[in-house]
Formats: structure tokens, C-alpha cells, sequence
């Protein structure tokens, strides 16, 4: 395992290259989850990354500009910034190896994959681990921590209403310690996990999948986690896996037993979300 | 499904939640009506506040808006679960 600092725009960002044991297989980069989501999911990721570079998958962890050791205030972050990032990632990665690209994401870093694969040059997989289907959805729950934090004092009406105005009006809000900027709040509020092909950008770089042979066409795992067994994946996501499968993306979506550990109060791990992304990871 | 019954569930979705969320182990099968949870229980912060409303809204299917949400709701248990069965009810 490599640490490293990748020079990026407004500073340098903190990466950490687990190469492929061996014969590398397979390029993977991995992109975090949103603000507190992100701490509370870093030993699963580390986890999750050592057992692919074990099993000849090179792993790029990059923290995105304002997040854990890149350089950065939170409020200096934008969802342009972030998927500029990701290029980064991918244009560092390149120059280690050819195999073929997948990008890894938890929950908001799944939007994030969504969004920027549509400017990379080549098709990819996707891994996503309990993606956020709708920024939109994901902001309003992400509003709601600064309302809970002002339950206790009775202070908590209207708390929602004034962080729209704040940002409406251009101003940044800072909610459980997080300065966010409308430039970051208005990305995530506006971003779908949509298939590239179905993306709004002008631009795409994505060739057609559907044009692509059946075997090769690029494939998605798609992993929501819950403590029940036999649960089913959220009706949300079913919608959105059809549209992925009718760009012609091989998907592969399945609900896992397991703690949410990105956002329970002590670290958990999730031993056969491990064990379900590598099954798939050999099957791409 | 009788009133009683439709109680029981929704008290033991919510202990789940809880426990869950929480990372209590099973404590909360000790739990009752009376059990104070805002401020009582150290665990229960502001993360674990939305991660509680947005299990809920996800498990029993229905949505809260932000404004319904005061202290009182989360005083205790017994005033956790008389504010979900209200959304039901709805």
C-alpha cells in the first residue's frame, strides 16, 4: 500500500494505491461517501481494498478536495471540484496499468461515479455500495443532521427552512461542522444515479454501450446492506437498476445481510459485503 | 390486523431501529414505554437521529417533514412511537 499526494487544482490530494498482487486484473478506483459517512466507512473501505489488490485488483483510494488528508476547508469543495477529481484519479491510475476500469463507490461517491463516468474515454464497471439514487433525497437527509442537532434546545423549527434561504442567497451553511458552499449543495441536489448514456451532459465521452458485444459490455454490482434477512432492495432502486439495464449495462443487484456502517455509532464491519463484491468483482 | 397488534409492530420496528443504529446488542429488549431516549441514551446524537427518522420512513413507508420533529418527539419511547403510529394513522 502506497500514500501519496497527487498535485490538484487549489492544492494536493491525499491518494492510497493498493497495487494488484501480482498480475493486475483489474484498475478500481474508489470514491468515498459524503462528510461524517466518509470516517465512519474508512476501515470497511481499507478492508475492501486490501482484499482486491490481494486478488490482483489494483485499488486507488483518493480523498477528494476539502476531505480527510487532501488539501482543502470543506468549503472550498464544489461537485464540479470533486469530478475533477476523479479524473485526476483516473488519469493517475492509467499510467500504473491498462486493465480494465472499474469505479467503486458508497453511497454519495456512487453519484459521484455516475456522474463523471460520463466524461471518462472508456467505458467502465461500477461497483456501488448502497448508492444514493437521489442527490436531491440525500441533501434534504443531510439538512435534517443540523435539525437534529437543535432538538435538544427546541430550536430545530424552521432550521431546514433557513439553510434553503442561506443558500439560495448564495451563502455557505454549516451544518454538524461541515461549511458548505451552494456550489456543492446545488451538485448533489441536482445529480441522479443515472447511466452515463442517460446523463444530462452535453459532452460525452462514453462510447455506445449498447453497441458493444454482450460479454464485454460493462457490468454493474449493485449491494444495499440490511440487518434483515431476506430483505429486498428499496422499490427506489429498482427503478433506477431498469434504466441501467436498458443502456446495456449487465447488472447484477443484490441485498446483503449486514450493519450500515457508514453511519452506525461504532465501527462495524459487513464480512459478506466483502465476500458478495469480490464474487462479483470475478464475474465483471 | 387489530390496533393492539399494529401497536406491537410498530414498537418492535422501532426497538430494531434502535438497536441497530445504536449498536445496543440487544439492550433494547429491556426497554419501556417510559425509557427516556434524547439526552439519556449518549449514542443517540444527531447521525443517529436522521439515520432513526429516515429507517423509519423507509421501513413503515411514510415521510416526515422536517418541521413535525421536536425534542418531545424523541423524549421516550412511549413518545417515539405515539408520533409514528400518528403518521400511520394518516
Amino acid at each position: 500500500m502506497l500514500p501519496f499526494f497527487i498535485p490538484g487544482e487549489g492544492g494536493q490530494r491525499f491518494c492510497l494505491y493498493h497495487p494488484a498482487n501480482g498480475l493486475t486484473r483489474g484498475a478500481i478506483i474508489y470514491l468515498h461517501p459524503f462528510a461524517e459517512e466518509m470516517n465512519k466507512s474508512r476501515r470497511m473501505a481499507a478492508i475492501q481494498a486490501r482484499a482486491m489488490a490481494a486478488a490482483g485488483f489494483s485499488v486507488l483510494q483518493i480523498d477528494l478536495l476539502g476531505c480527510g488528508d487532501s488539501s482543502g476547508d470543506f468549503s472550498d469543495a464544489s461537485w464540479q471540484a470533486w469530478q475533477d477529481d476523479v479524473l485526476l484519479a483516473y488519469r493517475w491510475l492509467r499510467t500504473q496499468t491498462d486493465a480494465a476500469l472499474t469505479l467503486w463507490g458508497l453511497r454519495a461517491g456512487c453519484l459521484l461515479a455516475g456522474t463523471v463516468a460520463v466524461n471518462l474515454p472508456e467505458p467502465t464497471n461500477f461497483i456501488l455500495w448502497q448508492p444514493v439514487v437521489s442527490g436531491n433525497l440525500h441533501w434534504q437527509q443531510f439538512m435534517r443532521l443540523k435539525m437534529a442537532g437543535e432538538l435538544a434546545s427546541g430550536q430545530a423549527k424552521g432550521v431546514t427552512a433557513q439553510l434553503k434561504q442561506r443558500l439560495a442567497s448564495g451563502q455557505s451553511v454549516e451544518i454538524v461542522g461541515y461549511e458548505v458552499v451552494p456550489e456543492l449543495a446545488g451538485g448533489i441536489e441536482a445529480s441522479e444515479l443515472l447511466p452515463p448514456s442517460l446523463s444530462n451532459s452535453p459532452i460525452t465521452a462514453q462510447p455506445d454501450i449498447l453497441q458493444i458485444s454482450e460479454a464485454k459490455k460493462p457490468a454493474v454490482a449493485w449491494f444495499e446492506l440490511s440487518t434483515r434477512e431476506n430483505a429486498t432492495l428499496a422499490p427506489a432502486s429498482q427503478k433506477r437498476i431498469e434504466q441501467w439495464q436498458s443502456c446495456g449495462y449487465r447488472v447484477q443487484a443484490e441485498t446483503i445481510q449486514g450493519p450500515a456502517f457508514w453511519q452506525t455509532t461504532e465501527i462495524e464491519d459487513a464480512p459478506e459485503l466483502i465476500v458478495a463484491t469480490m464474487a462479483a468483482l470475478e464475474a465483471f | 390486523m387489530t390496533i393492539l397488534e399494529q401497536d406491537l409492530n410498530t414498537e418492535k420496528e422501532i426497538l430494531s431501529l434502535l438497536d441497530e443504529i445504536l449498536c445496543l446488542n440487544g439492550r433494547s429488549s429491556d426497554f419501556s414505554r417510559n425509557t427516556p431516549l434524547l439526552g439519556a441514551i449518549p449514542e443517540l446524537d444527531s447521525m443517529a437521529v436522521v439515520a432513526l427518522i429516515t429507517g423509519m420512513e423507509e421501513r413503515l413507508g411514510f415521510a416526515v417533514d422536517d418541521d413535525e420533529i421536536e425534542g418531545s418527539t424523541f423524549a421516550t419511547l412511549g413518545s417515539l412511537i405515539d408520533f409514528v403510529e400518528g403518521k400511520l394513522a394518516n
